[in-house]
């Protein structure tokens, strides 16, 4: 029993350097899942700064419209579907890099999350906090920046950590464009020595660790949060 | 020369406001002059603090004009930012920034706004600070002080701005009964140094000690004005004499 283990373990990580599959295909991942936060960070930002200008001065109609078009159809698709989307058909005719595209699609598929986190987080900014930055003479955009974001961006900071949870795991479609990202790296080991248990309980553990690290720091941030928070 | 006295600091035309086909407000014309310690009263519902509001734009009035140092500043044009640096606000609910430490709250609008150094700004906001009993909390946030201390503050951060008017929107109504006390003496101060003052109130004994003019507004307008010996010994509107048999 234990001999087999070890031969099967020896399969499918050691000989032929198999376990490189899994180190690759970790980095992708952890690549992916940073720069397509990043991405979404900027995107969810903007956005829930554009719809809730509109929602309270009535400006920028047209960016709303376009935003709220946004929103729908991203929260509304799957993500593998919008990932070879813009893989196949958008950028089908110019082979770019596929780990970009993937970037791209996940990037902008977060966006639309985290733009709804950033909304929620702005209007748990109590009306007084508006009125008060008014009163003493900033301008709206100023009010903004100044009072209004910082708390916002406080509240919220527990909430978008779990989106970058949920992100982590769900680049793990990334195969569908043939990119190998950790879940791929450990298909293709399946593919190689034919048995599925050892690799994929392996891709298996090594996402569970990670989420289980973010989760930690999760907790971490909250704890520090609410300390300084003296109220 | 004219007669300062003469142009008053504040001066309402026909201030309307509807919110839908609700008149908040009906047409209030009333003037403010410099030193003036306004305490307006009247039941809940009234449109006291809309007509508070309106004066510095926070709600937007929906007719009439505000004239303010001579500006109309209702009209589009005004920039609004640069004359709420000159009108203080007190709010019921304080609205001090939870973020910020207390010095912090005091001196981001002058800096920002006013160009003033941090020395500069602080040192002022130091004074002020010691003025009110507060001076060892200026490194605290405002979370970590009682509600009393905290309505002290705001007071203090308008005040920072060296505005020319104060607008109170009863700003004892959400304080535990221990604390009203410590903010009225405050307000007392002010008025004492001769700051310009429109309070809405429900402190009819601040109102009687410290006014300079009571008004009762009631359905969207003024219906009585006096001094507020008289106001509260001889009320002659029915309306009014209700509401003081009431709340008295």
């Amino acid at each position: 029993m234990f001999e087999d283990f070890r031969q099967q373990f020896y399969l499918n990580f050691v000989s032929e350097d198999r376990w490189h599959y899994l180190a690759n295909g970790l980095l992708v991942t952890l690549k992916l899942t940073f720069f397509a936060v990043l991405l979404g960070l900027l995107i969810g930002f903007t956005i829930a700064f554009i719809r809730n200008v509109h929602d309270n001065t009535g400006k920028l109609k047209i960016l709303n419209f376009i935003c709220n078009l946004y929103l729908t159809v991203i929260r509304g698709t799957p993500v593998v579907v919008q990932l070879m989307i813009i893989y196949f058909v958008i950028f089908g005719s110019v082979r770019i890099d596929k780990a970009l595209t993937a970037i791209l699609a996940f990037g902008i598929n977060s966006g639309a999350y985290q733009a709804e986190i950033f909304r929620s987080g702005i209007q748990s900014i109590p009306r007084g906090q508006m009125e008060a930055g008014r009163s003493l003479g900033f301008s709206y955009f100023q009010t903004m920046t100044k009072i209004i974001m910082p708390q916002a961006l406080k509240n919220v900071i527990p909430t978008l950590l779990n989106e970058v949870i949920t992100l982590l795991k769900e680049t793990s479609v990334a195969g569908y464009i043939a990119l190998e990202d950790l879940t791929k790296g450990g298909d293709i080991i399946r593919s190689r020595t034919y048995s599925a248990f050892m690799p994929l309980i392996a891709v298996g553990l090594i996402y569970l660790v990670m989420v289980l690290i973010l989760e930690r720091f999760v907790k971490m941030i909250e704890r520090r949060l609410n300390k300084n928070d003296k109220r | 020369m004219t007669n300062v006295k003469e142009s008053p600091l504040i001066s309402v035309r026909n201030l309307e406001k509807h919110f839908g086909d609700m008149k908040v407000l009906k047409g209030i014309t009333v003037d403010i002059n410099k030193g003036d310690v306004v305490c307006v009263i009247g039941p809940s519902g009234s449109g006291k603090s809309t007509f508070l509001r309106c004066l510095n734009r926070l709600d937007e009035p929906t007719g009439g004009e505000i004239i303010f140092d001579g500006v109309n500043i209702c009209d589009p044009k005004t920039d609004i930012d640069l004359h709420r640096q000159k009108m203080g606000m007190v709010f019921q609910q304080f609205n001090l920034f939870p973020h910020m430490s207390i010095m912090k709250n005091l001196t981001i609008a002058p800096m920002t706004l006013q160009n003033k150094s941090k020395e500069e700004a602080e040192g002022y906001a130091y004074e002020l600070l010691e003025r009110v009993g507060l001076k060892n909390r200026a490194l605290d946030y405002p979370l970590q002080l009682s509600g009393g201390q905290q309505q002290r503050i705001a007071i203090v951060r308008a005040l920072c701005m060296k505005p020319e008017v104060m607008l109170f929107d009863e700003p004892t109504s959400a304080l535990d009964p221990e604390m009203v006390g410590e903010v009225l003496e405050v307000m007392k101060e002010l008025a004492q140094e001769h700051m310009t003052m429109v309070v809405v109130t429900h402190e009819m004994g601040f109102a009687r000690e410290v006014a300079s003019r009571v008004m009762f507004l009631d359905g969207g307008d003024f219906l009585e004005e006096n001094e507020p010996k008289e106001f509260f010994a001889n009320p002659k509107n029915d309306r009014l004499k209700e509401f003081l048999g009431k709340v008295l």
